[in-house]
Formats: structure tokens, C-alpha cells, sequence
């Protein structure tokens, strides 16, 4: 019972990871929470849904499909909706506004093309469960274990080992510094965008597999992987996996074993617990501001 | 008829008061909240329950709830506003969503999800009215007033309003405070105007709108955040049919935006109404033809 | 050896940024009534020590005092409350505020009433108010930022930009102003209207300066003393004749200067 607990933990965890790694990402390399997010989880889930429904019957296919379209996604909200604000150096405040005025816009919009009703994938594995050393998990749980573990461990090995990763941490230290040395910080702020949204896909499409599509899908998951962002240090890519892994095990032990009620009172005081406490998270570290 | 709009009117002076809490907050120090709506919940739920439960008088509930609202607003800004970082409106974030659980999950005291009823009725239109301008008026003395324009230093610049004496984080959480007691007071209010609450009332769309609203009339402009009120409050009693709503927040989404992408002072700029403001206006216009712009 | 003169003295000071030394074991003193020149080549760390002394940073090591007390640890806020102020490199004004607002948001050495009497702009809150406001128009016209007075701060001249942030230092009745390359980015003309303006905030108002700039004609006409700074570290000192002529300075200078 606690084996399978933990793995479910772990997998919940692994799809806040996803979420978590990409706000971590645009935090450490531009100083602010991309609060528009959320909106690229959703669409990750419905882009699979649909894929599933109209096209071609292939989960796998399905996942490929939203990791596209969710990554184009972010790469349009960060041209039409961050870039001009980048460009001219403007107040964090005013980004964080942004955010939150794309991701009003556009739940909206997927509320009124997509309704508000659920939708369940027709692919038809959350009943199936597999035995290991006398514990049954599902299906589900081990291949967003697998899936969510390998897509991290691909975020990682491009981060420490190519290019483009060093460049991408090199920056996150002074992003003037790094255009001053001649590095290309437009291309290096959109991949960054490319890559939390193609994971936003991802984990939408994940989501979708677990819970089913709906509009309110991306800001109510998208919130837990703040926290964990939170827990583990903003701006740590490191840190937010930790964070999304703790939160992940805690709100199912707490679900399976107190009430479900009590998963979402758990997170968010977490959170508020973490911000008396250790404000800069496990992992984190204060960035001082420049004269 | 009548009494539907003085209704409606009555409503958008309650909202207009959070309004206005949210314009000294995000519009005039420069602050993000995401979880304000949380903080009418918690004065709404205090003034309902207290004058409920004990039968105190409703002007004392609603003082009870102004208290309560700014305590907890103090408690969560005062660790995190002396941080560099979105620690502040993550921590918004978590009492927004923590207070609206808190209370879903409290049957026995709240009514939980699915509502307080029995609330002691109040908030006359003429009561509302007569609270609203004393509001306004105290707000424009803030900001007119050395800790008002601390503030807006603050908002401008940190570090140079630090090196002309401004202690930043205490005017932030000075900021937060009367923001807070102002929402604590809109809940109140609301809780006797409606005679019914329920947690879906404050969730985190209504915190969303809050701070909308402050941006379309402009950040820093006191007569913007009373006129973007106006406007945007009763909308949503105008406009009752089909997907309207959600074209309505669409449309703010888009409006937001745009605003902050092309004229990012908002509608009304951080100029309030004035005979005096419209004559600097076109002495400014002079000005700037005169000499051109910097850079 | 403290010189009792000395309103600014930094003893030992060095700070590190991770590998980075941005300045080390910096001794300076400052003698009031002095204005007192900071020059050397770009990234040699002047900059770093007027944060420093106005607690942006801390130090890494070493102690700095103003008036005998020592400074390095309190917040900036409190160090500008003591009567230092300054101006930035890449001037930071409050943009969207007029001129007047500018400097009246600096002036809060004689306001002294309570959150309340602000709140209900009581007659002790409207006397100190129009008591400042006269001030600040007085002010203005000494600097000669009268005649742009409702003029938004960004929308100004760079020139007058760079006069504004230093009136604005003003406005907070300081002992001390540090001006952090003040005549960047001027013509001639400009910079030698500035030098006028600077010598004249010393001359009639008794406020000691301390100047970090490149403008070598700037620097020799104002200073009673220069220290050069290079990679960190303290390369001379002394008046302007003898750092004209000081064969280290010519070197960094002709080495690095781009
Ligand atoms: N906040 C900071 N973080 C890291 N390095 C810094 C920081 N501030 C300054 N430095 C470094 O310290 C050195 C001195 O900088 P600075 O004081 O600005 O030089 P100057 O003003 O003389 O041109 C430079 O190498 C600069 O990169
Ligand atoms: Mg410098």
C-alpha cells in the first residue's frame, strides 16, 4: 500500500517536475514567473485529446503532438506578448501583468471553444494495473513515471552538456553580461520558452491521461508546480524537481491517507510554511540588485 | 427597478472599495497580488460570522474584519516584501487559494462550499455611498502625503528611492496593509449587502479582476482606478447571456495587454482628473516639442 | 591614522564578487569640504565603492565611517538618513514623476508628522507640506530646473536628467553627495556647465563631494584630491598636479583606456 502510494507520489511529482523545471528555467535566466504558464499545460492536454479523437488513435502520437503544439504556443506568447517588454527593459511588474492577462485571455478562450465539460481520452488504460513485488499500480502511473523521468533527464544532459545549456546558465548569472560577450539572448530566451512549453505539453498531455481535459486543468496543476518551484528555490532547476517530487509524495500520502480535501490545504501551506521559513526554497539563492 | 439598480450601484461601491485598495498596492507602489480576493473573504467571513454567531453590531463585525484582513495581510507581507524576487506574490498566491480552502473545508463554521446564510443585513446604499467617499478622500490625502509619495518612490525606482532616505519595505508593507484593510472592508460590506457567502465568491478570477481592473485605469492614477470601477464593475450585470462573461474576460485579458505592451500608465495615465492636470497636460505637450525627447 | 577632519573614511575595504575582486583594501579619506576625485579605467571598481559606502553592498572586508561612525552594515535607507546621497551611473530618476515631484519626494528632512496626520491631512501635515513646498520651488530655481518643473523626469534632456538626480541628492539636505560619473555622455559645453553646477553645490552650500569620472578636464578643475582605482586596487593619490604627472597613472591610462 505505502510502495504504491509512493509511486503514485512520484509520478503526480514527475508532471509537476515538468511544469516546475520550465517556470525554474524562464525564472533563473529572466527574473520573473512567466505567470501565463498555465495556459500551455491546457492546451497540451486538449491538443492530445483532440489528436486522439479526430486523427489517429496512438497515445504516443498524441503526447508528440501537444509537446508541438505547446511549445509553439510559448514561443507565440513570448514574441507577442514578453518580447516588446524584454526589449525595453521594462519592470518586472509589468511582466508579471502580462502573464496573468494572457492566461485570463486565453482560459477564456479555450472555455468557449472547448466548454467547460471533461474530457477523457479514448485510449483506455487507466483501468489496466500491473503487479510488482505484490503491489498493483496503474498502467497510467509507470509510463508518466518513465515518460516524465526521461524528458527530465533529457532537460539535464542539455542544460549541463550542450551549447546552448552552458550558455543558457552562463546568462542566468547576468543576462547583460552574457549579451555584452556577444551571446544571442533573443535566441537563448526562446529556447528557453520552447522548452518550458514543450514540457507544459507534456505534462498537459500527461494530465489529461490521469485526471481528463478541462479548461480549468493548466492553472489548477500549473499552481502545484509553482509551489514546488517554490519549495525547491526559485530559479533552481535542480531545486524544482526536489520541490516537485516532496510535493507530489506528501499530497498523495495525505490524500490517501487523511482525505482529498486535505491534499490542497497541504500544498498551499506548504508553501506560505516555506516562504516563513526558507523563503529561498532548498535550493535556492538571493539575487542582490545592481547599481 | 429601481431597487435592482441601486442595487447594482450598491455592489460596484463595495467592489470599488477593494478597487481602490488594489490601486495604492499594485497602481501606486508597484506591488502584484494574485490572492486579494482572499482577503475580502477574510473580512467578509469575520463580520458575517462574529455578528451572526454573537449578534454584535454590524459596524463592529466590520471593523472586526478590517483588523482581521490587515493582521493576516502584515503576517504574510512582512517576511516576504523584504525579499528581492516574486516571493511576495507567490505569497499572495498561497493565502489567496489557502484562505478559500480553509473555509470550503470548515462546514461547521463556514458553511463550507456551499454557503453562509442568515447574515445580518447592512450596507445600505447611502452607507456604501457615504464609506466610499471617505475612502477617497483619505486615499488622496495618502497620496498626497510624505508616506504617499514614499510609495510611489518605491514603485519607481528602489534602489534610488533607498538612497534618498525611503526605507522600501516598510512602505510596502505599509502599502499591503491598507490594501488589505480596504478588501477586509469591501468583504464586509459585501457580506451584509448579500446576507450570503460563499468561498466561490472570492476565488482566484475575482483576485485577477481586482488587479485588471487597477491596470486598465492606470496605475497610479486614483480617479483611473474610480473610473475603470465604474465601467467595469456593473459590466457583468449588464451583459447576462450566453458566453458573454467569458468574452467579457477574454476581451479584459486582451485589454490588459495591450495596455501594458503599448501605453503601460493605463487608460488614464498616473494623471488624475483636474482642471490643473489638463493645463500641465498641454504645458507638457509645449515642452516636449520644444526640446525634444531625452535619448 | 584617522584624520579628525575626515566626514568619509574607508579603511581596508575590499568586496568580491565569487572570484571577482571588484575592489581591495581601499583606504580613503575624505576631509569635509573637500571635492574629492575617484578616477581609473572601466571595471577598476569605482563604482563598487559607492555602493559600498551607501549600503548597496556590504563589504567584504574592512569598515567604513562617516562622521567617525561606522556605516558598513545599515541599510542604504538609513545611510541616506545620515546624510549621504547620491547619484547612479545610469541615471535612475523617477521616470513617470515630474521634476517637482522628484525633488519633492526627496525632501523629508523636516517632515515630521504621523502616518494619521497624513491620512486626515491635519494642519501640522498641510503647514510642513507648503513649508517644503516652498523649498522645492526655491531649490528648483537654484539649479535652474525651474522653467521644467512639471515636465515629466523621462521625457527630459539627458543633460538635465543627469541635473535633476543630483538636485534631487540635494533635496535630502545631505553632508555628503557622491556623483557617479556625472558628465558621461556630454559635449564640452555640457560638462562644463556641470562643472560650475558641482562646484557651486560645494562652494554655497557646504556639501562635500566625491566625483567618479572619465572626463580628465571635469576631474583636474574640481578636485582638491584624486585617488586612481585599477583592477580593484588603490594605484595613487594625491592632487591633480601630481596625478597628472604620476608615471603609474600614465601607464594603466595608455595600458586599458579604450
Ligand atoms: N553585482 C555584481 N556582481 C558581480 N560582479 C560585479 C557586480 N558589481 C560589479 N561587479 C564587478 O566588479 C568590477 C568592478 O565594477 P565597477 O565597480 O562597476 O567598476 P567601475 O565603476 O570602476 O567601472 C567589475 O569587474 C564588475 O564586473
Ligand atoms: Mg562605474
Amino acid at each position: 500500500m505505502f510502495f504504491q502510494q509512493v509511486i503514485n507520489g512520484l509520478s503526480v511529482g514527475g508532471i509537476y517536475a515538468l511544469m516546475a523545471v520550465g517556470y525554474s528555467l524562464i525564472y533563473s535566466l529572466l527574473n520573473f514567473t512567466n505567470f501565463a504558464h498555465s495556459i500551455t499545460v491546457t492546451i497540451g492536454a486538449f491538443a492530445t485529446f483532440y489528436f486522439l479523437t479526430e486523427l489517429f488513435e496512438n497515445i504516443y502520437a498524441g503526447i508528440l503532438f501537444a509537446i508541438v503544439v505547446a511549445g509553439i504556443l510559448a514561443i507565440l506568447i513570448q514574441i507577442l506578448g514578453y518580447s516588446v517588454l524584454l526589449k525595453k527593459n521594462a519592470q518586472r511588474i509589468y511582466l508579471l501583468i502580462t502573464g496573468l492577462g494572457i492566461s485570463t485571455m486565453c482560459d477564456n478562450l479555450v472555455i468557449i471553444s472547448f466548454t467547460s465539460r471533461f474530457r477523457v481520452y479514448p485510449v483506455n488504460f487507466s483501468t489496466k494495473a500491473i503487479n510488482v513485488f505484490g503491489a498493483t499500480f496503474g498502467t497510467i502511473d509507470l509510463i508518466i513515471l518513465a515518460v516524465s523521468a526521461v524528458a527530465l533527464i533529457l532537460v539535464q544532459l542539455f542544460i549541463k552538456k550542450s551549447r546552448a545549456g552552458l550558455a543558457i546558465r552562463g546568462a542566468s548569472f547576468s543576462l547583460e553580461t552574457a549579451s555584452i560577450m556577444g551571446i544571442n539572448t533573443q535566441k537563448l530566451i526562446m529556447i528557453v520558452f520552447l522548452i518550458a512549453g514543450a514540457l507544459a505539453g507534456l505534462a498537459g498531455a500527461l494530465l489529461g491521461a490521469k485526471y481528463t481535459a478541462y479548461p480549468a486543468l493548466g492553472t489548477n496543476m500549473a499552481n502545484k508546480a509553482f509551489i514546488s518551484s517554490v519549495v525547491g528555490g526559485l530559479g533552481s532547476i535542480t531545486g524544482a524537481v526536489i520541490g516537485a517530487l516532496i510535493l507530489g509524495i506528501g499530497e498523495v500520502l495525505i490524500s490517501g491517507y487523511l482525505s482529498s480535501a486535505m491534499r490542497d490545504i497541504f500544498s498551499y501551506t506548504l508553501l506560505v510554511i516555506i516562504l516563513f521559513v526558507k523563503p529561498s526554497g532548498l535550493m535556492g539563492v538571493d539575487i542582490g540588485d545592481r547599481a | 427597478m429601481l431597487e435592482y439598480w441601486l442595487g447594482v450601484a450598491t455592489l460596484t461601491g463595495i467592489y470599488m472599495i477593494a478597487v481602490l485598495g488594489m490601486s495604492v498596492l499594485t497602481g501606486f507602489t508597484g506591488l502584484f497580488s494574485v490572492g486579494h480576493a482572499g482577503f475580502m473573504a477574510i473580512g467578509a467571513y469575520t463580520s458575517a460570522l462574529l455578528t451572526k454567531t454573537y449578534g454584535i453590531p454590524n459596524i463592529f463585525g466590520v471593523i472586526s474584519a478590517m483588523a482581521a484582513a490587515l493582521i493576516v495581510g502584515l503576517l504574510i507581507g512582512y517576511p516576504t516584501l523584504k525579499l528581492k524576487g516574486d516571493y511576495f506574490v507567490i505569497a499572495t498566491l498561497g493565502i489567496g487559494q489557502a484562505t478559500k480552502l480553509i473555509i470550503e473545508n470548515l462546514p461547521g463554521i463556514t458553511g463550507g462550499a456551499r454557503g453562509l446564510t442568515g447574515i445580518p443585513p447592512g450596507s445600505s446604499f447611502l452607507t456604501v455611498l457615504i464609506i466610499v467617499v471617505v475612502v477617497i478622500w483619505i486615499l488622496r490625502n495618502f497620496l498626497r502625503s510624505k508616506q504617499g509619495r514614499n510609495c510611489v518612490a518605491v514603485r519607481e525606482d528602489e534602489l534610488a528611492a533607498a538612497s534618498i532616505g525611503t526605507k522600501v519595505a516598510s512602505y510596502k508593507l505599509l502599502a499591503m496593509g491598507i490594501s488589505c484593510a480596504l478588501c477586509g472592508l469591501s468583504g464586509a460590506l459585501l457580506a451584509h449587502f448579500m446576507q450570503y457567502l460563499s468561498p466561490s465568491m472570492f476565488s482566484i478570477v475575482k483576485s485577477d479582476e481586482l488587479v485588471m481592473t487597477v491596470i486598465l485605469g492606470g496605475t497610479g492614477s486614483l480617479t483611473g482606478s474610480i473610473v475603470a470601477s465604474l465601467i467595469l464593475i456593473p459590466l457583468p450585470e449588464v451583459l447576462r447571456f450566453g458566453a458573454v462573461q467569458e468574452w467579457r474576460m477574454v476581451f479584459y485579458g486582451l485589454l490588459v495587454v495591450l495596455v501594458i505592451i503599448f501605453r503601460p500608465s493605463g487608460l488614464m495615465g498616473n494623471r488624475e482628473f483636474s482642471i490643473a492636470g489638463l493645463r500641465r497636460f498641454f504645458e507638457n505637450m509645449r515642452l516636449r516639442m520644444k526640446h525634444g525627447r531625452a535619448k | 591614522m584617522q584624520d579628525k577632519e575626515a566626514i568619509l573614511e574607508l579603511r581596508n575595504v575590499s568586496k568580491y564578487f565569487g572570484g571577482i575582486t571588484a575592489s581591495e583594501d581601499i583606504c580613503i579619506s575624505v576631509p569635509k569640504g573637500y571635492i574629492y576625485g575617484i578616477i581609473g579605467p572601466n571595471g577598476a571598481g569605482k563604482t563598487t565603492l559607492f555602493n559600498m559606502i551607501t549600503g548597496v553592498y556590504d563589504t567584504t572586508e574592512g569598515e567604513i565611517f562617516f562622521n567617525g561612525k561606522k556605516i558598513n552594515g545599515l541599510p542604504t535607507a538609513a545611510i541616506a538618513k545620515l546624510g549621504v546621497a547620491r547619484t547612479f551611473q545610469n541615471i535612475r530618476l523617477f521616470g513617470s514623476l515630474s521634476v517637482y515631484d522628484n525633488i519633492f519626494t526627496a525632501c523629508q528632512k523636516n517632515i515630521t508628522y504621523s502616518l494619521l496626520d497624513g491620512l486626515f491631512r491635519t494642519p501640522k501635515c498641510r503647514r510642513q507640506e507648503r513649508a517644503m513646498s516652498d523649498y522645492c520651488e526655491e531649490l528648483l530655481e537654484a539649479v535652474g530646473l525651474i522653467e521644467f518643473r512639471d515636465q515629466q523626469a523621462d521625457n527630459l534632456p539627458y543633460g538635465l536628467q543627469r541635473r535633476l538626480e543630483i538636485a534631487r541628492a540635494m533635496a535630502t539636505s545631505p553632508q555628503l553627495i557622491l556623483l557617479d560619473e556625472p558628465a558621461a555622455g556630454m559635449n564640452d559645453e555640457e560638462s562644463m556647465a556641470l562643472t560650475a553646477f558641482v562646484q557651486s553645490i560645494r562652494d554655497e552650500h557646504g556639501i562635500t563631494i566625491v566625483i567618479i569620472d572619465h572626463h580628465m578636464d571635469v576631474i583636474m578643475a574640481l578636485c582638491d584630491h584624486i585617488t586612481v582605482l585599477n583592477f580593484g586596487q588603490l594605484l595613487a593619490k594625491g592632487s591633480p598636479d601630481e596625478i597628472q604627472t604620476n608615471p603609474d597613472v600614465i601607464t594603466a591610462y595608455l595600458g586599458v583606456d579604450d
